[in-house]
């Protein structure tokens, strides 16, 4: 009996915590936050929608809408390899200046996997070779370890993403067919207290074992009470 | 018949006295949304970038969102040592529990169990998991700060705690007992730290937040890890060894004060 009542208590108890677990993970992830941008996009190209670091707890939602097929590339980086990648292309484009160098870190190293004989070229010479799907090909080829998420070729598509880690990512929408297209795509901050696939196991799992152990004794003391 | 099933009995009628269902109940739901909540907010908005080093900012974060939780559990356990304890023994019932084949020291355990070690077995189990799930980069990256943060959180409970045990057992009444321990941890943690603040910037002395921070060893940790941003207003910067042995003189004074309560108690209370 004096067994019982510990379990149960400790089976109420863990209950409360399993529950305030699906609480806190509940609340709809969402912010105010939200940008959309439109454009043509020539048949061939690719471009950067959206560049930022995200945790386990943020992320964002991608929406694209366009005339033609397209390919949706989410391309992530630690910070440690994001500097790594920027050293590099210091080091390949010493000329370039270095807000460049950040902004189009990616772009910049694709040309180089797909341009190895480009010796100390001008920014001129690369723009018109750097947004070329066949070098976005060629980076990510060389380089598939960064791909956390790809999309089939289609004309919309909408996509919710969290990453498992501290995460610079970039996302990519390339035009590889032969015609030019118009391309619509809505980004919306997401924010989570909780980080989903952390949360729901331990939640469940608690929630399963206190009801376990609180069953017989909530049963008891109903007896309990009835019979007095 | 064994010690381990009249220790059960009294410690079970200790738990279902101390924590009428659903109080207990409701007291871990709200501890737990409140950790999860904020470790949540930490885990989102979180920057190292206002620290110079991790353990500062692991020290900081851990202590943030753990001492709201402290004071959460700090209420059960000064009603249940101050106004339980004396309760029961105004009303005899510690008397009673004396007819079981069991030791003083032992019945003592068993109450203490009950209104001391579970809110703080509460307490660690739902922040280390709130650490767990929403922050585990900073228990991965900084473990030691953590431990340390929390036996730094911990030992000005523990002291209330003896305090308030060694106050119920003199004053041997409910009522009195509650009130005056409410007054001793208004004492203790208001006016106190006003003082010993106010002496460390007035005379410009570091002497009154040492003789503090034997009673609140987070003091300690706290000034040393403030001490790692350069400040040079700080009146006292203790090296990291310093600020161990003030946990380590907290928990000693811990102990004497505890050992005080269990001879008092073996002493004074007779049949």
């Amino acid at each position: 009996m004096r067994w019982i009542t510990l379990l149960g208590r400790t089976g109420t108890v863990v209950l409360m915590v399993g529950l305030a677990l699906i609480v806190v993970w509940a609340p709809p992830p969402g912010s105010p936050h939200q940008s959309s941008s439109s454009g043509t996009m020539p048949a061939g190209e690719y471009k950067i929608g959206h560049r930022g670091v995200y945790r386990p707890q943020t992320g964002f939602e991608i929406s694209v809408e366009s005339t033609e097929s397209v390919r949706i590339y989410l391309l992530g980086l630690s910070s440690g390899e994001l500097e790594d990648w920027r050293t590099q292309v210091r080091e390949a484009y010493p000329d370039l200046d270095d807000m460049w160098i950040k902004i189009f870190t990616m772009p910049l190293i694709f040309v180089r996997e797909a341009y190895p004989d480009l010796d100390n070229p001008e920014i001129e010479d690369i723009m018109d070779i750097v947004w070329n799907v066949s070098v976005l090909d060629k980076g990510l080829q060389t380089h598939p370890e960064i791909v956390v998420w790809q999309s089939p070729p289609s004309r919309t598509l909408s996509y919710e993403f969290f990453p498992a880690d501290v995460l610079a990512v970039t996302v990519v929408v390339a035009n590889p067919s032969s015609s030019n297209a118009t391309v619509r795509t809505k980004m919306r901050d997401l924010a989570a207290l909780a980080p989903k696939d952390r949360v729901i196991l331990p939640a469940l799992l608690l929630i399963s074992i206190g009801i376990a152990l609180a069953i017989p004794w909530l049963i008891l003391r109903k007896v309990k009470k009835s019979t007095l | 018949m064994g010690k381990g099933r009249p220790f059960l009995e009294v410690f079970t009628c200790a738990l279902s006295e101390d924590y009428w269902f659903p109080i207990l109940e409701l007291l871990v739901l709200l501890c737990a949304l409140w950790t999860f909540f904020t470790a949540g907010i930490a885990g989102v908005s979180g920057s190292y970038s206002d620290f110079i080093t991790v353990e500062a900012f692991t020290h900081n974060l851990v202590y943030s969102f753990t001492w709201p939780l402290i004071i959460m559990v700090g209420i059960p356990i000064v009603k249940n040592i101050a106004y339980g304890l004396g309760s029961d023994l105004e009303k005899g019932i510690i008397h009673t529990l004396f007819s079981y084949p069991l030791k003083k020291g032992y019945i003592l355990t068993a109450r203490l169990l009950s209104a001391l070690v579970i809110p703080l077995l509460l307490f660690l189990g739902i922040s280390i998991l709130g650490l767990f799930l929403f922050l585990p980069d900073v228990i991965r990256a900084d473990p030691g700060t953590v431990a340390l943060t929390y036996a730094a959180q911990l030992s000005p409970v523990l002291l209330t705690a003896g305090l308030l045990l060694l106050l119920a057992l003199r004053l041997r009444r409910g009522v009195p007992a509650l009130l005056s321990g409410l007054t001793l941890c208004f004492v203790l943690f208001v006016i106190l730290d006003s003082i010993a603040d106010s002496v460390a910037w007035g005379i410009g002395s570091d002497w009154s937040l040492k003789i503090y921070a034997v009673i609140t060893p987070n003091l300690a940790l706290q000034e040393y890890y403030v001490g790692t941003l350069g400040l040079s207003s700080q009146t006292w910067v203790p090296s990291f060894s310093e600020a161990l042995l003030y946990v380590s003189a907290g928990y000693l004074l811990v102990a004497v004060v505890f050992i005080i309560a269990y001879v008092y108690f073996k002493r004074s209370l007779r049949i």
